[in-house]
């Protein structure tokens, strides 16, 4: 695969590749929930002032910007493309039907 | 009982002139189109629907529920909460393939999976089922809020049932989902810093976090701030195979649309989101919300154990946040608390009335009455729809006495039977419209029979919720399953269209191809 990579991962996506399913996605189905985890522990610990607290919410904060790395590069590409073809698809649409005070 | 200041009533009042203005600011948005009464014209950034995401999930008997766990099991009913992360999964999986079938509804996305009559049945059903569902939920609701204005001001509970539904109705019916969603994101902003304030303010009062570490030491009760405390695998209240089960619910669910209850609020989020990543991140964010709000709420509860160690009745620590937040709040802040319940209760009302409208008004009035009907048609089906669901949340919640044994079996209809299911129709191509629809006849059916009638007469011995999850799951399955394979697959050419269009995750390769043949999609081009 080409372009720019961050820990082997890829940071720039053409539309039509990132229409399909990759690694990306699946790091990321396994980075989400630990990142629930591990801040919802992690802050109820350190409400109490729990040393373990602060160092499993700060591993959830760390999950959370890894998470955003991986997949974000990907949902851009993904949305940009699709959303202009939507986009002109609901124009057409809603120019059709929408109810104007006037008429 | 407590008693208002002048203060409390101003901050009352400023509240409900905000939510009530929401009405009227975007009441010419939302008489535009059906699209802008229920969806908000699909345009807007992932941090509105995000905060309604969380402000939906945040209702009046939320913190009774949460208060229930916490005081029963400790940090370990965190977990209880756990469920809500389906959309850890769902965030970057079912949401985005719902937000490109451009479905107004779970049921319009089902017509789009399934074709021909099978599809148009699921339609129909679904669209039925999910009008009840949201006016079953705004009974039990309004209850909850009935039950609170009891307690706090010795209402009948009639009064908090109706009285707050009626002004959410004001700007439901003027600005449809335009008005739901933005007066939602001040409702959670405001519900959001309340929970906090009033929480940390509860453990100020029980001594700070020190002195309930030592109290709980004291008491010999330091095992409740250990959120793995396991009381066996399968012993005890709080065995290891609850837990892995859970995990595996919540978790494996997001690959599925319908596995969790809240999934159908969430559709209308991620669709009104203007992009496929502002719908991602509108449920993510809007759930990490809502979990690091249930680990606030549990230090408050904590801290109203160490007050109230030795309450045994379920319907009175169920109270425990309530308590330890209206009894112990500074003077002055009590009506700003209020305004904080009301928030919280509005923006759940308001939710499914507006959702419970789409159904009624898309799938069963645009699609099966009057499918020419022009805009404004649609808009005042709509408010119909709306003042329907509203009339008859009122008739429900009065029938309802007990919150949470209903809450937890509606909960148990939707999520055991129906959760593989939920998940096939999203990953697996061969799974066909009757093998979903025999599902929800025999998930219904066993619900019943596993949850309430054969254990009353002594057939089966009543099981412990996770059982449950494992039972009606499997026997469930000994129906869809033979059924899907003894019946036709789906038309190719409408899986294939509905490929092109969602791109679904899972096991799609004869369609894949099927949409490449028909020019649909493009080939892949070999590495």
């Amino acid at each position: 695969m080409k372009g720019k990579k961050f820990l082997g991962l890829r940071r720039d996506w053409k539309p039509e590749e990132a229409d399909s399913w990759t690694r990306e996605d699946w790091l990321a189905i396994i980075i989400s929930p630990l990142a629930y985890a591990l801040l919802m522990i992690g802050l109820a610990l350190l409400l109490f002032l729990r040393m373990d607290g602060l160092i499993i919410f700060l591993m959830g904060v760390g999950a959370t910007i890894l998470l955003h790395l991986v997949i974000d590069p990907k949902l851009r590409a993904l949305s940009s493309e699709y959303e202009k073809k939507q986009r002109e698809y609901l124009r057409r649409l809603e120019l059709l039907v929408r109810w104007r005070e006037d008429e | 009982m407590i008693h208002f200041s002048p203060l409390d009533w101003i901050w009352l009042a400023i509240y409900l002139i905000l939510m009530t203005g929401c009405g009227f600011i975007f009441y010419r948005l939302g008489k535009r189109s059906e699209a802008d009464f229920f969806l908000a014209g699909r345009g807007l950034p992932w941090w509105i629907p995000g905060m309604s995401v969380y402000a939906t999930h945040t209702a009046t008997d939320t913190p009774m529920w949460v208060s229930g766990v916490i005081y029963k099991y400790g940090l370990r009913g965190l977990w209880y909460t756990f469920f809500s992360a389906w959309c850890a999964v769902a965030a970057f999986v079912s949401a985005r393939i719902f937000r490109r079938s451009l479905a107004y509804s779970q049921a319009e996305w089902q017509s789009l999976r399934y074709g021909g009559l099978g599809g148009e049945l699921l339609r129909g059903w679904m669209s039925g089922w999910g009008s009840f569902l949201n006016m079953f939920i705004l009974g039990w609701v309004s209850m909850a809020m009935g039950k609170l204005c009891h307690y706090l001001f010795g209402w009948d509970n009639w009064v908090g049932l109706i009285i707050p539904s009626l002004i959410v109705a004001i700007y439901v019916l003027s600005a449809g989902y335009w008005g739901v969603v933005m007066a939602d994101f001040q409702q959670g902003i405001i519900a959001f810093f309340i929970i906090v304030f009033a929480s940390l303010w509860g453990v100020r009062v029980a001594g700070g976090p020190e002195a309930i570490v030592a109290r709980l030491n004291a008491l010999g009760e330091l095992w409740r701030l250990n959120p793995f405390h396991f009381s066996g695998f399968f012993r005890g209240d709080f065995p290891l195979a609850w837990f892995l089960t859970m995990l595996f619910i919540a978790i494996l669910g997001g690959f599925g649309m319908g596995t969790s209850i809240d999934w159908y609020a969430e559709v209308q989020r991620i669709q009104s989101s203007k992009t496929v990543r502002d719908a991602a991140y509108s449920i993510w964010w809007g759930t990490a919300l809502t979990l690091t709000r249930n680990a606030i709420w549990a230090a408050a509860i904590i801290a109203f154990f160490v007050l109230y160690p030795n309450i045994t009745e379920a319907s009175q620590y169920e109270m425990a946040w309530y308590r330890i937040a209206f009894e112990h709040i500074p003077a002055g802040m009590l009506g700003f608390l209020f305004a904080g319940i009301i928030a919280i209760h509005f923006s759940t009302i308001s939710t499914h009335l507006n959702l419970g409208a789409v159904y009624l008004t898309r799938d069963i009035y645009h699609h099966y009455i009057n499918p020419e009907a022009s805009e404004r048609k649609l808009v005042m089906a709509g408010r119909v729809a709306t003042a329907l669901l509203l009339i008859g949340s009122f008739i429900y919640g009065l029938m309802m006495e007990e919150i949470t044994r209903w809450l937890i079996f509606a909960l148990w209809i939707m999520g055991a039977g129906m959760w593989l299911p939920n998940i096939l129709q999203v990953i697996w191509w061969r799974f066909n419209s009757w093998g979903y629809l025999s599902a929800w006849i025999a998930n219904l059916g066993f619900s019943w029979l596993v949850v309430w009638i054969l254990p009353a007469f002594g057939v089966i011995p009543e099981l412990p919720d996770y059982l449950q999850f494992w039972a009606l799951m499997v026997l469930t399955a000994l129906v869809y399953i033979p059924v899907t394979l003894l019946t036709p697959p789906e038309n190719k050419l409408h899986l294939a269209k509905y490929y092109a269009m969602t791109r679904p995750i899972g096991w799609w390769g004869p369609i894949k191809k099927e949409a490449q043949r028909l020019g649909l999609i493009r080939e892949e081009a070999k590495p």
